[in-house]
């Protein structure tokens, strides 16, 4: 098991170097790490906006039912938390995307 | 990038193609306007009444979020909120490029919006009143704090609008553009045109149930999401707008 965890791990940081040493051209060795830091970071952000954005609608929604009423001023404030929350990871996306595709970076 | 990378159709040399179809929706806006407003009626019909109905609604939302004498601001608002809309919805238009999946773009709406609100604010209260009400309701020793920490607030509240629609805007373009190329609608096409009967009918079935399933599934979302993101920035706007001109007194509300 553990050996084939270091073994994972060798091959996952030694053969993009490898690979991209052929290809050598955007960026250095960095590159391949750029594409797995961008879907792991992309993930965690995806998820945890997720996590608080259901506790904010489930919070409205819960005062929606309580107060028909006042519905629409609940839904108001909650379409602006809901842009305000997704504005975090809609940060990370906008770090992926210059991982991914700006060229001419030097990350070194 | 290349691979998912799709340029619109109607290019001008030489101009980046969100300039150009900035352009574009400012000619749409004006023309609108301009048939709107031509011949004004006191019963308004077609064109002026959708226009009408339109501007209403900012109004309505205006009343909503600022009162009443938010209203000599709906210029601004309802400019900005055309504008957005206008550029979003023309970003899902196949061959045309949308402005706002530009960083340019997005970041010049937030500049715009950052200046007016500190210059409505700074007229409305005074510069040193408003500077005073950067500081907060704190003691004393405290507010050197609280000014640097409202400034770095303040500073990234135009990042934070440039972000959020550029984001939302490139994400949901970035989204369609893979979910083609997963399913080969290039590919599909191309066999479509070669020539051969086999591949018209294949290819084009294929391309046609291709573009009815994504069509149908994420342009809905995406039309959602480009009312919500217009949406989005002008209450923010707002909100920004009325934080600056309220009649900060802080100490009678805490004390």
């Amino acid at each position: 098991m553990r050996r084939s965890l270091i073994l994972g791990g060798v091959t996952v940081l030694v053969f993009p170097t490898a690979a991209l040493a052929a290809d050598g051209a955007s960026g250095g060795w960095i590159g391949p790490f750029a594409v797995i830091a961008a879907g792991i970071g992309m993930a965690i952000a995806a998820g945890l906006c997720g996590l608080g954005q259901g506790r904010a609608v489930a919070s409205a929604v819960d005062a929606m039912a309580r107060q028909p009423g006042a519905a629409a001023r609940i839904q108001t404030a909650m379409i602006i938390g809901l842009a305000l929350i997704e504005s975090l990871a809609i940060y990370t996306l906008v770090i992926a995307l210059i991982l991914l595709f700006v060229k001419g970076i030097q990350f070194s | 990038m290349e691979a998912i990378d799709h340029p619109p159709i109607f290019r001008l040399p030489g101009i980046p193609d969100h300039v150009t179809y900035t352009w574009l929706v400012m000619i749409i806006l004006a023309a609108l306007t301009f048939a709107a407003s031509r011949n004004l009626q006191l019963v308004p019909r077609g064109i002026q009444n959708f226009l009408e109905v339109v501007l209403e609604q900012f109004i309505q939302m205006i009343d909503d979020v600022m009162g009443h004498e938010g209203r000599r601001y709906l210029p601004l608002l309802a400019t900005l909120g055309l504008f957005i809309l206008t550029g979003n919805l023309m970003s899902l238009v196949p061959g045309l490029a949308g402005p706002t999946g530009n960083l340019n773009t997005t970041a010049a709406c937030a500049i715009v919006v950052f200046v007016a609100y500190h210059g409505i604010g700074a007229r409305k209260q005074g510069v040193v009143a408003y500077l005073k009400h950067f500081a907060g309701p704190v003691p004393l020793p405290l507010k050197p704090l609280m000014f640097v920490i409202e400034l770095i607030s303040h500073l990234a509240r135009p990042l934070s609008l440039t972000l959020r629609l550029f984001g939302n805007m490139v994400g949901g373009h970035i989204l369609l553009a893979v979910i083609f190329l997963l399913m080969g609608l290039d590919g599909l096409i191309g066999w479509a045109l070669s020539g051969s009967v086999v591949g018209a009918v294949v290819g084009g079935i294929g391309g046609v149930v291709t573009i009815v399933f994504t069509v149908g599934f994420l342009y809905p979302l995406k039309i959602l999401v480009a009312f919500l993101q217009a949406f989005i920035f002008v209450m923010l706007t707002m909100l920004y707008i009325s934080g600056a001109i309220e009649e900060t007194d802080h100490h009678s509300e805490h004390h």
